[in-house]
């Protein structure tokens, strides 16, 4: 049966009907005995895998295990960005490519995204910095990505309500500006992609926890889980901040890490804020939701932890580099806090690659910068199960970079993982 | 936020720690053949566990020694902490 | 004239104190002890806002913390103050407070045009349209939209107002002074424990100040207050009100704000406005009572509409009516003590109770004060726009399901009460596994993760004797397992109305035909409708239907809206409560203002400012600072017009041909003794430590285990034993703690001790050709010759009275020395060298000089390490022994790192020997290729050359060392640049460095 098609004249058509016809975005199946492929994890990376799957690659007798209910992870834990603005090419090329997947998501998935390219500024607080941000946005401009240096007048004449005073520690020098970065709306990401992929056959099993593997001469040949033994060719494991608890069922150790990254939105006020605005002289970023709400995030809670929930000594570093930045920000209230669990890697870059097990999948590694890679990440790693072999775009995020040195170190920060 | 105890110092709040990874990743010894295999292990690879996790913290604000800590990565519960000397 | 809802007598305000406030620009009066809600509804106002999705009137729904509507912006000691509740702030002369979310105000709201056309806006409804054409939904669609965002405005200005933090351990933390937060405290404290008691309002006693209620021979409020200043004059005991304990994080660490001075007219300059508590406890209790729960009924978001407590605590703590003619709408027995208050004043309430025929001491009273009572009766709309005017009630089946005899009867208030919910988030947020108590239809604590005790009604205990019981015994028992006393407390007898059974109906069927509009979420606009929308859609999951209908995601963070939320899917879903589960409660119980959280660390404290003994020197000398970490340093002497270019270029040039003088203070030093220290270093560095002689510094590298550059720098034998090492100025803390790593953990067995003694010394660089003049002059009895001192050579000398070390290492790459003193001397130190350096043209010089002269002899810095690079790519290769281990060197052989293109630093010059290379520009082989243009990589840093009076850039190049000589492009399209380039050595000055050894 064709999908309901959303628009504003099924919209109007419904409300005179009290909307009593609406559909279900997605169906509510028991698990199969077997599958083509099995996703595991239900967040928005593994969504659109099965999304890509189907529609990319004609794969469509698929299923997403999820342990608890889809989109509960870090798709609907972030703060919402969406950009390009790496240096590395690997991450710069792979970045772009989902630009223009976001740019065209709402139409492809018809499920109102929000996808907003408000805009990203990076602020500088030194010509050093304005000098390492030249060699990011070079790098960028180079890949064909949009980039704008800011002197210190036009990032003024953009968010003047930053603290351009005499009474600053780091004073504004100027600014790298991604005008075509910007938001989504996070949660709406995971159920668009779900709502399309379940009217193209997919199985979102949700409530359903993978208990282990059946892994046989080097080969995967099923899962186990709460629901029963599912048997699949091909598994991907696309499950973030659990990657270490899975793989520790697979007898696999990982380049990776579980830490703990909070964020907070402040009560909403009536706009002032357009773009996405980072602060250079630490680690902290905000926008302005369309519902008023700043959104602000910043450092990690600095700790392995699987706990989804921090500690405030975190918070007050990070919103005391939010006044440093914002000084109207003190008035606001903290109105919700929130954490969410990052499987970082050990040069910050992800991983989309096989594994030694045949059959066996792995998309991990996202640190922070997850969402944003949601459907290039879902479009290349649905490309590398349907191929068996990594796209161009995923190639450099191979597991064994780390073994042959190839590392993509956007930061500079080595395996220190929890330094943020 | 945590409460540590700094085996030196006593209990001290986390902010004057800081953290240092998996303590029971062990370096290779000196001068010793090893394959690119072990060493990449002992550079890169972690099992950060859920539960029980045995960990580096500086006492960089206090006494400055490295200890070691014995922390459920889900509750944060700290069970023990050792000094850097003290078998675990 | 308004219409006076204040009572003649009655209350807990102070009718001697007028204050006049003013409201949406109009002035009215209220009495000290007010909140502004009050004294708004005193004056008979109602409406104080708009809602947020359909702009429909808001008034006020409850009498504090948990109040959904009343959101209003405040002026205050010349601030702005956006999103205040009005329940909460305390009334003073010259209050200034206007509605928000309405235009142009908040009678006439252009905004309500929504709510005539909220049909087609159910929730979720943006999720289903503004799709086409794509980009619509940025340019058109969302700016409208934005444009509607938000309750009241921030002001960019900065924030004046004085935040403080405070820190404090205490055996227990009592969160809540109702019942059985005083008697918890009361029997602890007898008990000896350090106490803090918590009162998140003004006044002491929480229901105690409401209820009908007497212990021992008081009242329930007399009792409080006498408790309260037992406790206040007991040494072990702290007690604060106007303070909301709102966060419990790890290991009993509870957060609390105090509104220090929210409540007066002005702040002065050292009072805070408010004060954020971080206290550490031994044991917690939590006793935040809890929160009535609404009724869902037809527009039941109507102005007048209200909790019957908040009813009560209007009429009983401020002498104040929300309506002369009530009707009190319950499922329980507290709406019966608010009706019995209304009549008790003279006013007549009209009390519609869900329940057959309930049977209790209150009800019986009621009937004996000829209280109008319907049983199976239920209010099914509100009508009135702006204010209720009346209720359609009517009859309801015993099955809740079918309505009868509807009539509609004149009202001017709704007062609604469907049962209680315990104030459980403190304990969720511990990590309580909280359980669903059938009995009250609600979640209460269960098994503590943390050292924490809910008592009292957060507990779902609803009679006073049992709730003071238990908390004079939980009091005693934490205390003791602290203290060791047990003293004993003689449990007071509590005379109270016992209650009957409330009904579990809550949400009232819409009559045939009708389509009323029944919110769960009041600010967020969330009905009955939406949540059954979102199920129907299989947004199944509690999580998901927040998140599609924003239920409980508003300002109040549903307090008042959760449960009823929760009741409605378990019923839909056909499950029981338990099994759809809460949303996990997080920090902050109430939204915290950010100013608090931050404190003092604002403006230039920020961060703490580093700054060297020579700092006022160089701020008498015209210095420009420049950040280098959170070190101040000087970027250049500014004389006369210089910019930056001239300046920088005149002090280089003057190092070159004369001599210079740096502040090099900020380096770090590492101070290494031990018999093993030659061994350690010679792990550390990459090169061989050692044969290094007493009396002499050497260069080295340091890496980390994965082969990548740490940091480098130069470390000197002081004497047999001790080692004085030089750090870069931003790894220098990083390097510390590595050193320390290594020592304490890796190889304990090294007798070595490393200390930080960058503080301890004052450094001066001291560099040009008539440098070694400058160093005789300053210590004439010392032998400074080039072979009475060497290059990397050390010696110690008195400097005017001053003990001196001095190291002949140079950064510059001329004949150069560094001088160190003790920070004390450092000034000193620098006006002798500039005095005795007069003769020889000394100048300093700052950083940017420093850049220039290290850039263009090839010497690699920070932009160089900057932790993605290998000594390979430094030119560092020289440093790697082959013969020894070291940290790092095993990751060295990675295929990556001997790839035979592996990138190198190279020197780059522009063809028209005139156009600076930006730093940050890439090199490319064709200018004009395709994008993505492959990159050979980047330029690093960029000068210009006073040697050779043209730019000159340092580079690190895929195969940079076959690339000599070729002529290639620097391109930088931010800046629209692409310059010609040939690539040249890294070493441009002096390649063969005999400068240094001159």
């Amino acid at each position: 049966m064709a999908m309901q098609k959303y628009s504003v004249f099924s919209l109007i058509k419904n409300a005179f009907k009290g909307h009593k016809d609406w559909e279900v975005a997605w169906k509510d199946p028991t698990p199969k005995a077997e599958y083509d492929v099995i996703i595991i994890g239900g967040g928005g990376h593994g969504l659109a895998t099965a999304y890509y799957l189907a529609k990319e690659h004609n794969i469509t007798k698929v299923a997403i295990i999820e342990k608890g209910w889809i989109g509960g992870g870090n798709v609907g834990r972030n703060t919402t960005i969406i950009r390009s603005n790496y240096m590395h090419d690997e991450n710069g090329l792979f970045s772009e490519f989902g630009m223009d997947l976001w740019r065209n998501m709402s139409l492809d998935l018809n499920f109102n995204v929000m996808f907003s390219p408000r805009g990203i500024i990076n602020l500088a607080h030194s010509d050093a910095q304005m000098n390492a941000y030249s060699r990011r946005g070079n790098s960028m401009r180079l890949n064909g990505i949009d980039a704008v240096l800011l002197n210190r007048e036009e990032v003024k004449k953009i968010i003047p309500m930053a603290d351009f005073s005499e009474n600053v520690r780091f004073p504004i020098f100027g600014g790298l500006m991604q005008p075509s970065a910007g938001t989504a709306r996070h949660d709406a990401v995971a159920w668009g992609y779900a709502r399309q992929a379940d009217s193209m056959g997919v199985d979102i099993i949700q409530n359903c926890e993978v208990t282990g593997f059946d892994v046989s001469n080097g080969k995967i040949l099923g899962i186990r889980t709460s629901k029963g033994e599912i048997k699949a060719k091909k598994i991907g494991l696309c499950v973030a901040g659990s990657t270490n608890v899975l793989a520790e069922k697979l007898n696999m150790t990982l380049p990776i890490e579980t830490h703990l990254l909070q964020a907070c939105v402040s009560e909403p006020i009536k706009p002032i804020l357009d773009n996405v605005v980072t602060f250079g002289a630490g680690h902290f970023y905000c926008s302005q939701s369309d519902k008023g709400e700043m959104v602000m995030g910043g450092d990690l809670d600095g700790y392995n932890s699987y706990a989804q929930r921090g500690n405030l000594p975190t918070l007050q570093h990070v919103l005391t580099e939010g006044i440093a930045m914002f000084p109207f920000l003190s008035k606001l209230k903290m109105l919700r806090t929130w954490g969410g669990i990052m499987d970082m890697s050990m040069d910050g870059s992800p991983i989309i690659d096989k594994t030694h097990i045949e059959g066996l999948y792995l998309n991990c590694g996202w640190c922070y910068g997850g969402f944003k890679a949601t459907p290039a990440s879902g479009w290349t790693f649905a490309h590398t199960i349907a191929q068996d072999k990594p796209h161009k775009l995923n190639e450099g995020y191979s597991l064994n970079r780390f073994s042959t040195g190839h590392l993509i170190d956007e930061k500079g920060l080595g395996t220190k993982t929890w330094i943020s | 936020m945590l409460y540590i105890l700094c085996p030196h110092c006593g209990l001290r709040p986390q902010t004057e720690f800081s953290y240092g990874g998996d303590a029971t990743v062990k370096r290779p010894e000196l001068n010793k053949e090893i394959s690119d295999q072990d060493w990449d292990n002992f550079v890169y690879l972690r099992k950060s566990p859920r539960g029980k996790h045995l960990e580096l913290w500086q006492h960089i604000s206090g006494c400055r020694q490295w200890i070691k800590v014995e922390r459920d990565t889900l509750t944060h519960e700290i069970f023990t902490t050792y000094k850097a000397s003290e078998n675990t | 004239m308004p219409e006076n809802f204040r009572l003649d007598q009655g209350g807990l305000i102070n009718r001697n104190k007028k204050i006049s406030f003013t409201f949406n620009g109009k002035k009215y009066f209220g009495y000290e002890g007010d909140t502004l809600a009050s004294a708004l509804l005193a004056n008979g106002v109602h409406l104080v806002g708009r809602s947020f999705k359909y702009h429909r009137p808001r008034g006020f729904f409850g009498a504090g913390v948990d109040e959904p509507y009343a959101i209003v912006q405040m002026n205050r000691n010349n601030e702005v103050d956006p999103n205040v509740r009005a329940t909460e702030q305390e009334l003073f002369e010259g209050l200034d407070a206007k509605s928000v979310n309405c235009w142009p105000n908040v009678n006439f709201d252009i905004g309500a045009i929504n709510n005539f056309l909220n049909k087609f806006f159910p929730a979720g409804f943006y999720y289903k349209t503004f799709m086409w054409p794509k980009s619509f939904w940025y340019k058109i669609y969302e700016p409208i939209i934005r444009k509607a965002a938000g309750f009241g405005s921030a002001s960019i200005k900065h924030d004046k107002e004085r935040y403080e933090h405070k820190y404090e351990y205490c055996d227990l933390l009592i969160a809540g002074t109702g019942p059985s937060g005083l008697a918890s405290a009361y029997a602890a404290a007898k008990n000896g424990a350090k106490v803090i008691l918590a009162e998140d309002k003004s006044r002491y006693g929480g229901s105690l100040l409401t209820s009908e209620v007497t212990i021992g021979n008081q009242s329930g409020q007399e009792w409080a207050e006498q408790i309260i200043s037992e406790l206040k004059s007991m040494p072990n005991v702290i007690v604060k009100n106007r303070s909301q304990v709102f966060g419990y994080y790890d290991h009993n660490m509870l957060v609390m704000s105090e509104r220090v001075s929210d409540h007066l007219p002005k702040t002065d300059k050292y009072t805070p406005k408010q004060r954020l508590w971080y206290i550490r406890a031994e044991e917690v209790v939590i006793s935040s009572g809890s929160i009535e729960r609404p009724l869902v009924f037809g527009n039941n978001d109507a102005p007048g509409v209200m909790l019957s407590s908040a009813a009560k605590e209007y009429l009983k703590i401020y002498g104040v009516l929300v309506g002369k003619k009530p009707i009190i709408f319950t499922n329980n027995d507290s709406g019966y003590e608010t009706a019995i208050e209304f009549k008790k004043i003279g006013v007549d309430p009209i009390v519609l109770d869900t329940r057959k025929d309930p049977n209790s001491e209150i009800i019986k009273e009621a009937k004996e004060l000829n209280i109008n009572i319907k049983f199976s009766y239920v209010v099914v709309a509100a009508k009135g726009y702006k204010k209720v005017k009346s209720a359609d009630i009517a009859k309801i089946s015993d099955d809740k399901k079918v309505l009868s005899n509807n009539e509609n009867i004149k009202c001017d208030c709704i007062c609604v009460s469907g049962f209680w919910t315990p104030t459980i988030h403190l304990a969720s947020q511990s990590g309580n596994k909280t359980k669903f108590k059938e009995e009250i239809d609600a979640f209460v604590p269960s098994h503590s993760k943390q050292k924490e005790t809910t008592l009292g009604s957060a507990n779902g205990i609803f009679t006073l004797e049992e709730t003071l019981k238990t908390s004079f015994e939980k009091g005693t028992e934490l205390s003791k397992q602290i203290t060791n006393k047990e003293n004993q407390i003689s449990i007071p007898t509590v005379v109270e109305k016992k209650s009957s059974k409330h009904d579990k109906f809550w949400c009232v069927p819409l009559p045939e035909g009708k389509n009323y509009k029944r919110f769960l979420d009041f600010q967020n606009d969330v009905a009955v409708s939406d949540i059954q929308l979102a199920l129907r859609e299989g947004y199944r999951s509690i999580e998901h239907v927040k998140r599609y209908t924003t239920l409980g995601m508003a300002t109040d963070q549903g307090k008042t809206s959760n449960l009823n939320g929760l009741q409605l899917v378990s019923e839909v879903e056909n499950k029981v409560v338990p099994q759809v589960g809460h949303t996990t409660f997080r920090p902050p119980y109430t939204p915290v203002t950010i100013g608090a959280i931050v404190g003092r660390e604002v403006g230039k404290h920020s961060k703490p400012t580093r700054k060297s003994p020579m700092h006022y020197w160089h701020e008498k000398n015209n210095a420009v600072f420049v950040d280098a970490g959170v070190w101040l340093r000087p970027r250049y002497y500014k004389q006369g017009n210089e910019n930056l270019f001239e300046a920088s270029k005149r002090e280089a040039k003057n190092v070159r041909q004369n001599v210079g003088v740096c502040d090099v203070t900020t380096l770090g030093k590492i101070d290494i003794k031990g018999p093993d220290s030659a061994e350690f270093l010679n792990r550390v560095y990459t090169n061989a430590w050692l044969k290094l002689p007493v009396g002499k510094a050497r260069y080295g590298v340091m890496l980390r285990e994965d082969g990548i550059v740490m940091d480098d720098g130069t470390t000197t034998r002081i004497s047999e034993n001790h080692y004085h090492m030089t750090t870069t100025t931003a790894q220098a803390p990083n390097v510390l703690s590595h050193l320390e790593y290594y020592l304490q953990l890796v190889w304990p067995e090294l007798n070595v001790n490393v200390v930080s003694s960058t503080e301890q010394w004052a450094g001066a660089a001291i560099a040009g050709p008539k440098s070694r003049d400058v160093l005789q002059k300053l210590f004439p009895d010392l032998d400074v010759s080039n072979e009475g001192l060497p290059f990397m050579g050390y010696m110690e000398g008195n400097l005017f009275g001053v003990n001196a070390k001095i190291f002949r290492i140079s950064f510059s790459g001329e004949l150069a020395y560094e001088v160190n003193v003790e920070s004390d001397n450092g000034n000193y130190m620098w006006e002798k060298i500039i005095e005795i350096g007069k003769e020889f043209n000394i100048q300093p010089y700052g950083t940017e000089a420093l850049s220039t002269l290290r850039i263009e002899m090839g010497h690699v810095a920070g932009s160089e390490l900057d932790g993605r690079t290998i000594p390979y790519d430094n030119s560092l290769e020289g440093l790697v022994s082959k013969k020894k281990d070291f940290i790092g060197k095993r990751s060295l052989s990675k295929k990556a790192y001997v790839e035979p293109d592996r990138q190198k630093v190279v020197g780059v010059v522009p063809l028209d020997k005139k156009t600076s290379i930006p730093e940050g520009s890439y090199i490319v082989k064709d200018a004009k290729a395709k994008l993505p243009n492959p990159k050979l990589g980047h330029v690093s840093a960029s000068c210009w050359s006073v040697e050779y009076d043209n730019p000159f850039s340092l580079a690190i190049i895929k195969d940079g060392k076959n690339m000599i000589g070729q002529k290639l492009f620097a391109m930088s399209p931010l800046k629209n640049k692409t310059i010609p380039v040939e690539i040249v050595s890294s070493h441009y000055v002096d390649p063969k460095g005999e400068r240094v050894r001159s």
